[in-house]
């Protein structure tokens, strides 16, 4: 029994940790990915996405310069919980 | 019958080395789910994010029942990103209402000042974000979302604000991801660790969660939200939210349900943006037509204690209509008309005024 529990622990650890290695590939995927794919369509996405997500709150407000548009979009992921992906995807479509 | 004694006698052992086990097991699981997110950092902003000064200013002139009431508010909102993955935020709120005095006379009254929120948010990946400080509950939607007076489409508050939504004095979690391509979920879950009551800076022992579904196809949000009060009667709060901005049409709903010992009540918004009109399209199009339905049910305090709570001293219905002209991005005109229905007396409420919101980069704000 014993044993057994070892090894389930070993298994779960090594699940996990592959789960996180996972992870690290995907993200570390994104951005050769963003900046390969065609803009035009990276942009039409970031305006679905803001389309959907900021429009649920307000009224779609201008561009504001690149820097302080990541800080507002870093503080609109806390405050409306967007997701990640459409995170970066809004904030591709805001500075363009 | 000897094999069943002998599994009854191991079963305690295996529990016990079980329940020794678990915590361990839940350990690494959450270890891991907390570093999954190491080295995503390099790809989160793809530019540095700058110190910044937002915040919205509003004068407006409103009549209630006949008196006259204006306000004038500011809420300035410091935005402070440290590295890749915290943000230290903080809002306040000035706000002067000056009545005319009683006999007549010129305008005075209280000018209010409080600290909304003060926080510090930590995201650790793409799942989870730790916040400390001073926060605003996350309880429905309004609070957290459409507060801010050049969000919101109606000036005045609905009759269900001030329950449930003290600002939290304490630590959460919170995130948004998605579940599957069609739907993202949304939590918060929070406790409020200390009960302060100096210098205006109010808060109470209470810990809650939030959990909301968002359908971005169909761009709908349902959610339901839950809050204990950790001191004094231990009650709990329960509330329900919903969104909905159809793709077709410039419509925006948003409604919200809660029950508590304080009262219960809904209300349900839509606001219509008039850019598919086709007379005088170049000031349609800028024109956006509100209107509210409330209502409002007492609860099991004093007509005296919901009055001081910020509710209505009697169960009450109001529906209000209203107009916002946008001038600019984040200037905008604003008018409504309302009126409650209540069994301790009907009123009329006007409102019109102006609001801005403004951003100021405290920071070299172009690419680096």
């Amino acid at each position: 029994m014993k044993r057994s529990l070892v090894f389930f622990f070993v298994l779960v650890v090594a699940l996990s940790a592959f789960a996180g290695s996972s992870n690290k590939k995907e993200s570390f995927a994104v951005t050769p990915a963003v900046h390969a794919a065609d803009t035009d369509t990276m942009r039409a996405l970031g305006e679905q996405r803001f389309r959907a997500n900021c429009g649920r709150c307000h009224a779609a407000p201008q561009k504001f310069p690149p820097r302080a548009m990541s800080t507002v979009l870093r503080h609109m992921r806390v405050r409306a919980t967007i997701t990640d992906e459409d995170m970066r995807l809004v904030l591709f479509y805001m500075t363009q | 019958m000897g094999l069943k004694l002998h599994y009854q006698n191991q079963k305690p052992h295996f529990a016990r080395r079980w329940r020794t086990l678990l915590p361990r097991v839940i350990g690494v699981f959450l270890l891991q789910f907390f570093a999954s997110g190491r080295g995503q950092s390099q790809v989160i902003d793809n530019e540095k994010p700058i110190p910044i000064l937002s915040g919205t200013a509003g004068f407006l002139t409103s009549v209630t029942a006949g008196q006259t009431l204006l306000d004038t508010q500011i809420n300035p909102v410091l935005l402070l990103p440290l590295g890749d993955r915290w943000l230290v935020e903080s809002r306040g709120e000035f706000e002067g209402q000056f009545q005319r005095q009683p006999g007549g006379g010129s305008f005075g009254g209280p000018v209010d000042k409080h600290l909304d929120y003060l926080q510090a948010d930590y995201i650790a990946n793409r799942y989870v974000t730790f916040t400390a400080g001073r926060f605003l509950t996350p309880f429905g939607i309004f609070n957290e979302r459409l507060y801010p007076e050049w969000i919101r489409a109606l000036q005045p508050d609905p009759l269900i604000l001030p329950i449930a939504t003290a600002s939290s004095d304490g630590a959460m979690l919170r995130g948004g991801f998605p579940v599957s391509p069609a739907v993202n979920l949304n939590y918060a879950a929070y406790v409020s660790a200390t009960s302060i009551d100096v210098n205006g800076v109010e808060s109470e022992r209470h810990a809650g969660g939030r959990l909301g579904f968002f359908f971005p196809r169909s761009r709908v949000e349902v959610g339901a939200s839950w809050q204990k009060v950790l001191q004094d009667d231990r009650k709990n709060t329960f509330g329900f939210h919903f969104a909905w901005q159809p793709a077709a049409v410039p419509l925006s709903v948003h409604s919200e349900v809660v029950r508590s010992n304080q009262g219960s009540g809904y209300w349900l918004e839509g606001a219509y943006r008039l850019s598919q009109a086709h007379f005088w399209q170049k000031a349609m199009r800028h024109t956006e037509v509100v209107a509210r339905e409330q209502q409002f049910f007492s609860g099991n305090i004093s007509s005296d204690d919901a009055q001081s709570f910020g509710l209505p001293g009697a169960s009450a219905r109001e529906t209000d209509f209203g107009v916002n002209y946008f001038l600019k991005d984040g200037f905008k005109a604003v008018g409504s008309y309302g009126r409650q229905f209540s069994s301790a007396g009907n009123f009329n409420q006007w409102t019109v005024g102006i609001v801005y919101r403004f951003l100021v980069p405290l920071g070299r704000a172009g690419t680096p």
